[in-house]
């Protein structure tokens, strides 16, 4: 159907033009000033994924009133969700100096302005780092001290159920450079680090280091919710009481993809790991070899400042010892819920609560000869969390997690419970 | 349904072939800042205001303080700023099947073209004296002056060609092109004082409100939130290692005492 309204047949074809779209887009085609029904499409426009035709309403609705920062804002955001970054930059810049902006309103500008700012560089580093006190009530996962072994052993009583402090100090780094090409190419790497010193049982003081870094290349350039794929090379390491104990090196492919407000992130990888023997571990090296993972990370909001963060993952570790192998599955799901509450000493109303809960399975390829020789264990650990972020001052918040995990087994010395809770300082940038 | 909107469009296109080009609505003005002016083909030049027709080859022209914003049947807009001259030269639109093509000739001024169903088809075309745009999916300004033309790339694809020859953009680029004869100049990214400018120029100035006045404010409140952004720092990643940390620290399989040659079971879940 071609639709060319002329005049001899307009009233006709304008009816039936108008009588099949959308009504809010009709009622602005033929009412544009009416503003509740533009304000609604606008919005409704958004909401649906239809970025472009909610910008082109906000700026209709720019040229009603040039000073409201609301508008601004909106279009400021919506031009950073098309990767349009300086035209975001433009629209949050300017919004700041309009007479109708509100506190909550002027931190969610600047918040987005931070973003768009980075993103408008070459070289882009963002991320996070936090050190803080953890208790846990049961810090070495180990099993009641009336567990017997059905290989008639005892548990060693370094690995019984005992609670601890510890000081625990972690770190985040994102890096990416953007070629700025016309093909979309950047290169991303990131590290993130860890380190725990137990305040007793200081046979689990653990250092870890893992370190991602590979090419981004754009199936759709000039698309920011288009395709992109990373192959990415992997390190990690680990020690263990202060003594080197694992290093790890492998590879990856990564896909990136946006469906309407779903980010999906797909990954499979192969580490090969090397462990070293450590007196309290003296076969330790047995559990070398290689671990194959397949997973999928995704996100997306919900509304009203809540979102959902998920990832599953299948691994595979193929051990040096059969009883060390195994196929495990996990499942992670994250509730993040921001929201804006004054907070005068802050310098910042953002705060965060984040309600997690998580599931992994572990299924062994033989019976462990020391603990069961006859079972071979099937282990399922459940975990449910809560954290709260709490603004301190600006980018610094005080961030908390209060977790508990239950694993349930076959084979009851792999059975253990665990609350713990974490609370320290958290920057982000 | 289907079948009614056939038949229309059987009507339509008989009536269209039989009827004067100049008479066809291709859109809305949704804005209009005084004094902005159309003037439909062997028509006289009216003042537009807001809710007026825009038709099929109408030549658009504001003053120095005069803009506009025009909505089109795909759901497309540009918007005009002041001292800018057009034409909407072609505009055909099929909402059966989201096709057709559009095309406007810029011979001066500024003006942003916001997508529509015809751009995501790639059918949309804007002539200038320095070049000719492509665009697909897109966002773009377009700045025609007398050192040339100026496109800026806000999202999709831009294929822009003159004689000198032509060049691709993407999102958050722009080219210069001085004249019709000389090359696009290689891409670069849109510089800040080149967005400012035109959110200035494209915009109402002090006391006009676009025709449309009572928008006092905008209750952002009662609004969807905004674009979600996907999380990317890493935090996801490092409470995955808070809780393997401890799991690689202990033991899923604790030695027996007495030692010695057991105990090693520490994994990376």
């Amino acid at each position: 159907m071609v639709i060319a309204l002329t005049a001899t047949v307009s009233a006709q074809s304008a009816s039936n033009f108008l009588n099949n779209i959308d009504p809010l887009f009709a009622g602005v085609l033929a009412r544009p000033g009416n503003l509740d029904n533009t304000i609604q499409y606008a919005a409704s426009a958004a909401a649906q994924g239809d970025i472009e035709s909610a910008i082109s309403t906000y700026e209709q609705l720019r040229f009603y009133n040039p000073k409201l920062g609301a508008t601004r804002y909106q279009l400021g955001m919506l031009y950073y969700q098309l990767g349009s970054y300086a035209q975001a930059r433009g629209y949050l810049q300017t919004a700041l100096d309009m007479p109708d902006v509100t506190p909550e309103l002027r931190q969610k500008i600047e918040d987005l302005l931070e973003l768009t700012d980075k993103k408008l560089q070459p070289d882009q580093f963002s991320g996070f780092a936090q050190t803080g006190l953890r208790y846990q009530s049961n810090a070495s996962l180990g099993a009641g001290s009336q567990t017997v072994l059905a290989s008639g052993g005892t548990i060693n009583s370094n690995f019984l159920a005992r609670p601890d402090w510890n000081w625990f100090g972690t770190v985040g780094v994102n890096y990416v450079h953007d070629f700025q090409t016309q093909t979309g190419e950047t290169f991303e790497a990131s590290v993130i680090a860890y380190d725990a010193q137990q305040f007793s049982l200081h046979q689990f003081d653990i250092g870890l280091l893992e370190l991602r870094a590979g090419p981004r290349f754009a199936l759709s350039p000039g698309n920011v919710n288009g395709l992109t794929v990373k192959p990415y090379v992997v390190a990690t390491g680990a020690t263990l009481a202060d003594a080197a104990y694992m290093g790890g090196i492998g590879g990856g492919l990564t896909l990136h993809a946006m469906v309407g407000n779903v980010s999906l992130d797909p990954y499979g990888e192969i580490v090969r790991q090397s462990f070293r023997n450590l007196a309290l571990y003296p076969l330790a090296s047995g559990l070398s070899g290689t671990l194959s993972t397949v997973g999928l990370q995704a996100s997306g909001p919900i509304g009203g400042g809540l979102a959902w963060q998920s990832r599953i993952a299948y691994a595979r570790a193929s051990d040096q010892f059969a009883f060390d192998s195994y196929k495990s599955f996990a499942a992670d799901l994250w509730l993040p819920w921001v929201f804006y509450w004054p907070t005068p000493w802050a310098g910042s109303s953002r705060w965060t609560i984040i309600p997690t809960a998580g599931v992994t399975t572990w299924h062994y390829d033989a019976p462990d000869p020391f603990v069961a020789p006859f079972t071979t264990a099937h282990t399922t650990e459940w975990r449910v969390g809560l954290g709260v972020e709490v603004p301190i001052w600006r980018k610094l918040v005080l961030g908390s997690l209060l977790q508990y995990r239950n694993a349930t087994s076959n084979v009851a010395a792999f059975s253990y419970r665990d609350l713990a809770i974490s609370a320290g300082p958290l920057i982000r940038f | 349904m289907t079948l009614k909107l056939h038949s229309a469009a059987l009507a339509l296109a008989i009536a269209v072939a039989a009827a004067p080009a100049a008479a066809q609505q291709v859109g809305t003005a949704t804005a209009v800042n005084p004094s902005s002016e159309g003037t439909p083909p062997g028509g006289a030049t009216t003042t537009l205001t807001v809710g007026a027709r825009v038709l099929h080859k109408e030549r658009i022209h504001t003053s120095p303080t005069g803009s506009v914003q025009l909505l089109f049947l795909d759901k497309s807009t540009l918007s005009i700023a002041p001292n800018t001259s057009l034409v909407i030269d072609e505009f055909v639109y099929d909402p059966a099947s989201n096709s057709g093509h559009m095309l406007t000739r810029l011979t001066q001024g500024t003006l942003q073209y916001i997508g529509g169903q015809l751009s995501h088809q790639g059918a949309v075309t804007i002539e200038t004296p320095a070049a000719v745009i492509g665009i697909r999916g897109g966002i773009g300004i377009f700045s025609q002056g007398a050192k040339g033309l100026q496109a800026a790339n806000l999202n999709g694809h831009q294929s822009i060609q003159n004689g000198g020859g032509t060049k691709n953009t993407i999102t958050g680029f722009m080219v210069n092109v001085p004249n019709w004869n000389t090359p696009p100049s290689d891409p670069f990214p849109i510089p800040p004082d080149f967005v400012i400018n035109n959110i200035n120029n494209l915009s109402s100035k002090f006391g006009q409100n676009g025709g449309v006045p009572g928008l006092n404010n905008l209750n952002t409140a009662g609004l969807p939130p905004g674009p979600w952004l996907p999380p990317n720092l890493g935090e996801s990643d490092a409470l995955q290692i808070l809780i393997e940390s401890t799991k690689l620290a202990t033991q899923p399989n604790p030695p027996p005492q007495p030692p010695p040659q057991i105990g090693s079971n520490i994994r990376l879940p």
